[in-house]
């Protein structure tokens, strides 16, 4: 564990705590961002390159992004505030997440130690390599991938779409309207 | 690598944590970010650990689920809202009994 | 086929009245139902005179057929039930006429008909307790008939339950037989029982359990109470149900399974003292009854008793005669007394009645032909069989002394109470406030016809050396019996001998009742006489009352039963309301239980 490690550890713990704390949404936000550019920083001293740069575009640079807007156009999105009808939720949420963690921790208590060929085999998880493999072994998956952002986008447009309702009118205007019409012809 | 384990086990807890205690949807939405790049952490983590590239495909494919989900989960909240005058889950209390 | 039409034919007039009978004017559903009596009539006169029917399903019930068959017995009773009772259903219009109950009325008794002719026409016990049950079902609802009234419900109550006893007897001895012989059909077990040198010991139980059933449904002691009550229902009922047909159902069981009670000497001598001790019985309480047709309830159990004296000592084809002429007289006395109720206008004490000779000259006549025959006159129907009753029983094999100077006293006891009968409601002054008025001719015709027989249907079967029909018609269908007669010179003179009994009592009856005054010990025993000696008294406290008390503490052991399990259920739905909060809508404790799950999914899977 060297000083590195340390450090994006504390960094990452610090900033998700703040995400999930804060009271002001926007600045939760922003703190999330910062979670997310320390993974990725995480990433590129994994060598994971590609990967590291694909989570500053995609989720940091448009997914967070997203977020704030939504915040910001959403008046009562901007502060977690309001009588909290479930007091107790805090504390036995931070008991459950405990129990978890623990859990967590000691099955991976269990991983052997590293595949010392892992660097050479990794080749720094630029995308040559990993092209190779995402549209050899994995291209069924990314086809699918495909497939679910293109519904994605399509649910959202339709979901955004302005509710037009049909003016209702009385039936007895209805019934003269239609007999004028009938006069008219 | 351990190490990076017992990270992304922990911020998976804190997101957890998020879930259940925020009443907004949006910052339980952000919460449920949080988890999803805590589960990447540890993919990248045993992609290192065996030198096999697979675990990192996968984060890629998680990212890109995220993003869709993202957009689809803004809708919503945005269309609840537009309904509801109100992104407080617990006003949302429908699904009673 | 034939014989399914006579059963069919009038349980489709009880269906077909019950349903729609409301709608029918009266007297149409009157009309019907006789109409649909006197085809079955038709039919089993056809029958005979075809030589007999069978009819039969195979393997009904595991080794036992549904069967029915019309043979000289079946036919002989199929006779009696069909043709006595049209002339009841004829007289029934008259008598029920303006009753708001009308059509249900026939479709009651053609439902009994039809259950009546079931019981008869059997060629298996199966067959004959569904007819059984069935005759008492109808007797049960023809009782209660005018039900909104208290004490017509629970006399019909009482008549229920009293042959449900008989009932598990009857049951039981079935049981038995088809145990021991793995058969229930009639014909079956006559030839095995004829044919055997070798007779199992349980055959006796048997035969006495089938008797507990006959003393149920004829009313013989002990289980005699309920007749009396019986009267409730309106007359025709009484007339039919329990005086001519119904009640001699067990008769009837006796004579058919005769084959099987030629061999049980015990059994028989028992039965011939039941029959006995309730001949005595019915005698002594008619003498102190003052309703009406109570005197001639009475007198229906004391006859039933001199007919199962007569089956006790092997005589079973005299008690058949009994039967029919029984049947005569007394349906001729329960309509007689029917038309001097309705000439009353429903008063049925005899305190208030007398006199009525000049009022009702026909309903008159009527009565004194069947008080006579009752009495046993000199060659009237009842003289001929009531005395080859009481010759039965020095002649038979299972008779003796004892029975036949019983059964003579009874019968000077049977004349004193017919004339008691008749010179109160006839004879001397009038004593009511209702004018009278005669009976219409629906209703007199019958009478007239049931006079008739209750004066010549004796001629069938008359002592030796005249001629006798009726014995060598039944013969084939009964168990041989060795019979003994006596010299003719020593049986005519008994005959004389009762026909002197007969007499003398009529003449005591006529004096003691019109002319002198009644002596001190005579009203002390007219007393007990009129509460039927407490029976009913000793009964309720010794049995009836304890058996309501017992059926209370389970009432209240029930409703205890019953507080414990709503507390049961009251219990869960308890946890439930405090579980409710559990979905309550909140979305975050539902995320909160999932995460609860997962984690206790974890930590067991992390364990393993």
């Amino acid at each position: 564990m060297s000083a590195f490690d340390l450090l994006m550890g504390v960094l990452l713990i610090a900033s998700a705590l703040a995400a999930v704390t804060l009271k002001n949404a926007v600045h939760a936000g922003l703190a999330l961002v910062g979670n997310f550019l320390a993974l990725a920083v995480v990433y590129f001293a994994l060598e994971a390159q590609f990967l590291g740069w694909i989570q500053i575009i995609v989720y940091a640079g448009a997914v967070m992004v997203l977020f704030l807007f939504v915040i910001m156009l959403l008046f009562d999105a901007k502060a977690d505030v309001g009588m909290d009808r479930l007091p107790w939720m805090r504390p036995v949420g931070a008991a459950l997440a405990a129990v978890f963690f623990l859990v967590l921790a000691y099955a991976f208590s269990a991983v052997g130690p590293n595949n010392p060929l892992a660097d050479v085999k990794l080749a720094g998880g630029l995308p040559q390599a990993l092209g190779k493999l995402l549209y050899g072994d994995w291209l069924y998956a990314v086809l699918l991938v495909a497939v679910l952002l293109f519904a994605a986008t399509v649910a959202a447009v339709v979901l955004v779409q302005p509710q037009i309702r049909k003016a209702r009118v009385k039936p007895q205007v209805l019934e003269r309207d239609r007999e004028l019409k009938e006069v008219g012809k | 690598m351990s190490y990076y384990l017992l990270l992304s086990a922990l911020l998976f807890a804190i997101g957890l944590y998020g879930v259940l205690s925020r009443r907004t949807a949006i910052l339980i939405f952000m919460s449920i970010e949080l988890m999803l790049n805590s589960a990447n952490l540890a993919l990248v983590s045993f992609a290192r650990a065996s030198g096999d590239l697979g675990g990192q495909a996968m984060a890629l494919v998680v990212i890109a689920l995220a993003a869709a989900e993202v957009a689809v989960g803004l809708g919503i909240i945005v269309a609840v809202y537009r309904v509801r005058e109100s992104t407080s889950v617990d006003d949302l209390a429908e699904f009673r009994g | 086929m034939l014989l399914l039409l006579i059963i069919l034919l009038p349980l489709l007039g009880f269906a077909y009245l019950g349903l729609f009978g409301k709608n029918l004017r009266e007297p149409l559903p009157g009309i019907i139902a006789s109409a649909l009596v006197g085809v079955s009539f038709l039919l089993v006169l056809f029958g005979l005179l075809g030589g007999g029917a069978s009819w039969e399903i195979k393997d009904w019930l595991p080794g036992i057929p549904l069967s029915l068959v019309l043979d000289h017995l079946s036919g002989y009773m199929g006779l009696v039930v069909t043709g006595i009772g049209f002339l009841i259903h004829v007289y029934a219009i008259g008598y029920m006429h303006g009753d708001e109950g009308f059509s249900r009325f026939f479709a009651y008794l053609n439902f009994f008909i039809a259950m009546m002719m079931t019981l008869v026409l059997a060629g298996s016990y199966p067959v004959m307790f569904i007819g059984w049950e069935g005759v008492g079902l109808a007797s049960f609802l023809l009782i209660g008939f005018w039900y909104t009234e208290k004490k017509n419900a629970d006399s019909a109550r009482k008549a229920f339950i009293t042959n449900r006893i008989g009932d598990f007897g009857f049951l039981l001895g079935m049981a038995i037989l088809y145990s021991t012989f793995d058969t229930l059909s009639i014909g079956e077990l006559r030839e095995i029982l004829e044919t055997s040198n070798v007779l199992p010991l349980s055959l006796g139980l048997a035969g006495f359990l089938l008797f507990v059933g006959a003393v149920g449904k004829s009313a013989q002691v002990p289980l005699m109470v309920w007749l009396p009550d019986a009267m409730a229902g309106p007359t025709p009922v009484s007339a039919l149900i329990h005086a001519a047909t119904m009640v001699t159902a067990g008769v009837y069981l006796i004579a058919r399974s005769s084959f099987l009670y030629v061999n049980l000497q015990d059994v028989s001598y028992f039965i011939a003292v039941i029959g006995i001790i309730t001949a005595a019985y019915g005698a002594l309480s008619a003498l102190g009854q003052w309703d009406i047709k109570k005197i001639v309830a009475y007198s229906t159990i004391s006859q039933l008793g001199y007919m199962f004296l007569a089956v006790g000592v092997g005589a079973y084809w005299i008690a058949l005669f009994h039967v029919m002429t029984h049947a005569f007289y007394k349906a001729l006395l329960f309509l007689a007394s029917g038309s001097v109720i309705h000439a009353l206008g429903g008063e049925q004490d005899i305190r208030k009645m007398g006199g009525l000779k000049k009022y009702l000259p026909r309903t008159h006549l009527h009565g004194l032909a069947g008080a006579l025959s009752l009495a046993g006159f000199p060659l009237l129907a009842g003289f001929w069989s009531k005395d080859a009753i009481i010759t039965a029983t020095l002649n038979y094999p299972f008779g003796g002394t004892g029975f036949y100077i019983a059964g003579l006293s009874v019968a000077f006891l049977t004349a004193i109470y017919a004339m008691r009968w008749y010179a109160l409601v006839f004879l001397g002054e009038y004593k009511g406030s209702v004018e009278p008025h005669e009976s219409p001719k629906v209703m007199t015709i019958p009478n007239d016809i049931l006079a008739l027989g209750a004066i010549f249907a004796g001629f069938l079967a008359l002592p030796e050396p005249l001629w006798n029909y009726v014995e060598p018609f039944l013969a084939p269908a009964l168990a041989h019996v060795e019979v003994h007669h006596m010299s003719l010179g020593l049986e005519w003179g008994l005959i004389t001998l009762s026909a002197v009994v007969a007499l003398a009592g009529l003449y005591l009856g006529y004096m003691a009742f019109t002319r002198w005054a009644l002596p001190k010990w005579y009203l002390t025993f007219q007393t007990w006489s009129e509460n039927a000696f407490y029976v009913d008294l000793v009964y309720n406290t010794l049995i009836i009352n304890p058996l309501k008390e017992l059926a209370a503490i389970w009432g209240l052991i029930d409703s205890l039963l019953d507080t414990g399990y709503l507390a049961l259920a009251g219990v869960s739905s308890w946890l439930g309301e405090k579980l409710a909060w559990v979905q309550a809508g909140y979305v975050r404790v539902y995320g909160a239980l999932m995460v609860l799950g997962l984690v206790v999914m974890l930590v067991w899977g992390v364990l393993r």
